[in-house]
């Protein structure tokens, strides 16, 4: 990969809209079919979901998946 | 085909504590024991020595069943390895997981193949047969053939010699050596899925 390219990092804001809808990482794992680690991980940074999670969970939310994912741009 | 698989394990995994008492069983009454012994004894082996024959018919076709068949395989080897892929994370990781698995394995093949195949002997000569005064030698060789059998056997030296040091590969058996990669696997697929899963 060019070295001029900058890096870019998925962000979300999971935890906010968990928060608002009160439900649990437990719970949310088990509504879109997935682990606890896993939204650990995605709400932690440390795991960017598929283009097919990230809409399960924005259809869950009744949201568009950019109010949930956004991009941030980093020079590496 | 499904069906057959699930009989096939099962009769599998079923046979093996057999298997375990006839072999305790062998190693503590002899084939003497065995002939001379009464009708329990010989009803015992002869029902164990059965079971085994069928066991061990078994044990093959259920390693073939695993090479052809991938569903299968998917689920007994992923059982035995303890891999799980509950999630699409989980199937990243065991990706992962894998490839290092697979890495390691490899270098410890070369590492494995290094050793068996190297020689070295450190020896000393009475003080007549010295090169160039010198009694010490140092001898290396690379020990590789195609057969086990197939060795080309060089005349035997016949010079008086002390030996001080001599590796002649690996004196390790086969079934070990194969047994040792089957659990190099396994801990190497686990330690890595351990750590990647922190």
């Amino acid at each position: 990969m060019s070295k001029c390219l900058p890096q870019l990092k998925i962000v979300n804001c999971l935890h906010v809209f968990r928060a608002k809808h009160r439900i649990t990482q437990e719970q949310l794992a088990k509504e879109i079919g997935v682990t606890r680690a896993t939204i650990v991980a995605i709400e932690g940074g440390d795991y960017n979901p598929s283009l097919e999670l990230a809409f399960r969970i924005a259809c869950y939310f009744k949201t568009d998946i950019n109010t949930i994912f956004s991009i941030k741009e980093e020079m590496k | 085909m499904k069906r057959f698989d699930s009989v096939l394990l099962k009769v599998f995994l079923y046979g093996l504590p057999l298997a375990a008492v006839l072999a305790v069983f062998s190693y503590f009454y002899g084939v003497g024991v065995v002939k001379h012994g009464g009708g329990y004894v010989k009803f015992l082996n002869g029902f164990a020595g059965l079971v085994l024959a069928v066991w061990m018919m078994l044990s093959v076709l259920l390693s073939l069943r695993l090479i052809v068949s991938g569903p299968f395989r998917d689920r007994v080897i992923a059982r035995i390895t303890f891999i799980r892929e509950r999630d699409e994370r989980e199937a990243i990781l065991t990706g992962k997981a894998t490839k290092t698995a697979f890495l390691t394995s490899f270098a410890f093949l070369v590492l494995l193949f290094c050793l068996s195949c190297f020689q070295v002997s450190i020896y000393r000569v009475p003080q007549e047969k010295a090169v160039d005064g010198k009694t010490g030698i140092v001898s290396l060789g690379f020990g590789f053939s195609l057969l086990e059998h197939g060795r080309q056997d060089r005349p035997e030296d016949t010079i008086e010699r002390i030996n001080i040091f001599s590796y002649r590969g690996l004196p390790v058996s086969n079934a070990t050596i194969i047994l040792m990669l089957i659990v190099w696997q396994i801990i190497s697929y686990n330690y890595s899925m351990r750590r990647l899963m922190k």
